[in-house]
């Protein structure tokens, strides 16, 4: 019996505002339709330096603010250098919704708090208040041939709905994921979406980012098997019939 | 002066609209009305001669708001309602403008849903003397922003209201339960109090286990659903309230425990009125569902119900419901994503579809976010391949209600979970009009 692949889930009980889970689902639901074992591990206040060190692949997803900064205390306090080392290594990672925030230097709330982040990917984001209205609506960008693995069918486009107050910042060291086709992106300024480190994506996308995005699901998957077994991964297709629909669904709605 | 000009203009509009069949005019005469004269809704409230009773909270307003309105009327009295779920201010000031009989001061009560997010203001406009709050779930963040900034708005909304509005509070929802620790006004609370309905295992879609008031993981003795149970808090003063009203106390003849909970709330404020417990028991015995609400409707010949679902707890209640009823028979799940449903569909994902698993019956996915929907069932589906073959996503809603009625035996029933713009489209296919 193969050693399963590990997803660790960041705080599901504190980070999962709107349908974030989908993306565990997913990934999981994914592995088990190919016969691939494949174990889901919630990672949150009761968990040890060990068990985040056992993951394979890294999913967070977005939280109220309360919520946020219990995370990021926690994060900060005991996981901060395990996880950049992590992430130094190749291994992948999604994080939607609001944490990219998370992952930055720092976070400046809608009350001019400052929030320290992680600082793994070179990026600021700052939230006016009510001087500046939220970003919200169904975007579209686009990605670089870096995700095309081949053998699946693939886009070059990616699909969601975002929805955030905060505006987010790269810096000079900093790649971004896509670049905003339909939509606001990180700040609704430079058309950059996201943040892309190694093969760790932060995203602005919402909640089950990865439903109607199945080439950037099994893109995560081969990395994450890549990172632990030195091999390539040969993925055998799925039926992802309802999954382009959809994808193609908003890519028609938004006139491309 | 300006009121009643503001009051005759939208009046005669609405009424010669009517005549024309122009529209059901449930929103529009109230915002003329409130363009002529702003302050319409506070010209209006004070011709209501006992008391403006709101009823607020994420799900079972609409059905909660008739539960009240029959036991009033069944009672003697005259009462206005807004009951076609326009719970915004112009659909507030539109249940004034359809009922012009409220100027001759026979109105003893007005019975009003209230949306979340307009609660704050409708409070200050309409003085309620009754607040009935239900319950907070996640719903339609993308228009709401989150529960913990609604607790707050309201609390001093709340605070800053007068002293003699009576508070009629869930003792079962912590962040309601905190509201009522927060106010120290007239208040009391109800809770179902009945082990016999606790859920075995918490459903995904939960959203205030943690403790409102010092921010510790609260622990159940049992869940009803989502958060709604017997919780306590491990380390500090805030407990769950005593209840003065538990299930023992309700007849509910809608199914769902969602039915019991909007059942206490207006027995609750019926008692709280002084109406005889017999009068509260034999209104709510006789009371029907509102529409879409488990609403039954019969369509050539085959026995449709409609359940109205449009958030994570309301659907899980929806599918639990139905599911219970162990009927066989096609279920259809309709989806949009317009305005009224909420722009962002992520919720499905929250929904625990996987409760499919314990049935067999045919289902069919439509609506804008038809394959949305789709996907999201088929990772619920236990995947083996006779399973997968449950599922069939049919864009065209009319198609997909053809396709269902089709396949279904006389004695089957086919359920319809719908979110809201998608239900108005069913009823309009299958009963040729919208509303009522």
């Amino acid at each position: 019996m193969k050693k399963p692949l590990i997803i660790g889930w960041l705080y599901p009980e504190l980070m999962a505002t709107y349908g974030d889970r989908g993306n565990i689902l997913i990934l999981a639901g994914r592995l088990k339709r190919r016969n691939i074992p494949v174990h889901v591990l919630p990672i949150n206040m009761s968990s040890t330096a060990e068990d985040l060190k056992s993951c394979n692949l890294i999913v967070g997803g977005g939280a109220q603010d309360r919520q946020q900064s219990i995370v990021i205390t926690d994060l900060r306090a005991r996981f901060k250098d395990i996880l950049a080392d992590m992430f130094d290594r190749g291994i992948p990672g999604l994080f939607v919704c609001g944490s990219p925030q998370l992952l930055g230097h720092w976070y400046m709330n809608g009350d001019g708090n400052m929030l320290q982040g992680l600082g793994i990917f070179d990026l600021t984001t700052k939230h006016f208040g009510k001087n500046k209205p939220r970003l919200i609506g169904n975007t579209v960008g686009k990605i670089s041939t870096d995700f095309q693995l081949a053998g699946l069918e693939w886009k070059d486009t990616i699909v969601g709905f975002e929805n955030h107050g905060g505006r987010t910042y790269l810096g000079p060291e900093c790649q971004s994921f896509a670049t905003v086709v339909r939509g606001n992106g990180n700040n609704g300024e430079d058309r950059t979406e996201g943040a892309k480190y190694k093969n760790c994506i932060a995203t602005y996308y919402h909640g089950p980012f990865l439903s109607k995005n199945p080439h950037i699901a099994d893109w995560l998957l081969v990395k994450a098997y890549e990172v632990k077994t030195g091999h390539v991964l040969k993925l055998k297709p799925l039926h992802d019939t309802y999954e382009w629909k959809a994808h193609n669904y908003i890519l028609q709605r938004l006139k491309i | 002066m300006k009121y009643g000009f503001a009051f005759f203009i939208s009046f005669v509009i609405s009424y010669v609209s009517k005549i024309f069949h122009l529209g059901a005019g449930a929103t529009w005469p109230g915002e003329i009305a409130l363009r002529i004269d702003p302050d319409f809704l506070t010209h209006s409230a004070k011709y209501i001669k006992k008391g403006v009773i709101f009823i607020v909270g994420t799900n079972g307003k609409t059905t909660t708001s008739r539960m009240i309105g029959k036991i009033l009327r069944d009672n003697g009295y005259k009462v206005l309602t807004n009951e076609s779920g326009a719970n915004l201010i112009n659909g507030i000031a539109s249940s004034f403008i359809t009922n012009p009989l409220v100027l001759f001061n026979k109105t003893d009560f007005a019975v009003f849903e209230v949306d979340e997010n307009f609660l704050p203001k409708a409070v200050t406009v309409l003085h309620p003397s009754h607040i009935v709050i239900l319950n907070l779930f996640r719903d339609q963040l993308d228009r709401y922003g989150e529960v913990d900034s609604i607790v707050e708005a309201w609390i001093t909304s709340f605070l800053n209201n007068a002293t003699t509005t009576h508070y009629i509070l869930n003792a079962d929802d912590p962040a309601i339960a905190f509201i009522g620790k927060k106010i120290h006004k007239s208040k009391i609370f109800f809770g179902l109090d009945e082990p016999s309905y606790y859920i075995k295992q918490m459903e995904y879609a939960t959203d205030s286990t943690y403790c409102p008031n010092c921010g510790t993981k609260l622990t159940y003795g049992g869940s009803y659903f989502s958060h709604l149970g017997k919780w306590a808090c491990g380390s500090c003063d805030f407990t769950h309230p005593n209840v003065s009203f538990s299930a023992k106390d309700v007849v509910s003849c809608i199914p769902g425990v969602y039915n019991i909970y909007n059942s206490l709330a207006a027995t609750a404020l019926a008692d709280c009125l002084g109406i005889q417990k017999e009068i509260i028991h034999d209104s709510l015995s006789k009371i029907t569902p509102a529409f879409g609400r488990y609403e039954k409707i019969i369509f050539k010949g085959k026995e449709i119900r409609l359940v109205l679902s449009k958030n994570p707890t309301g659907m899980n209640e929806s599918i639990r419901t139905i599911l219970d009823q162990k009927k066989s028979g096609p279920i259809i799940f309709a989806l949009n994503d317009r305005i009224p449903d909420g722009r962002d569909v992520s919720w499905i994902w929250d929904v625990d579809f996987e409760q499919i698993n314990q049935s067999s019956n045919h289902i069919i996915t439509t609506g804008d976010r038809t394959y949305d929907l789709a996907i999201r069932i088929e990772y619920a589906l236990v995947s083996d391949d006779s399973k997968q073959k449950r599922l069939e996503p049919i864009v065209d809603t009319e198609l997909a209600i053809q396709t269902a009625i089709s396949t279904m035996q006389p004695t089957d029933t086919c359920f319809i979970l719908a979110t809201y713009s998608a239900m108005l489209d069913i009823r309009k296919i299958i009963t040729g009009k919208k509303i009522l």
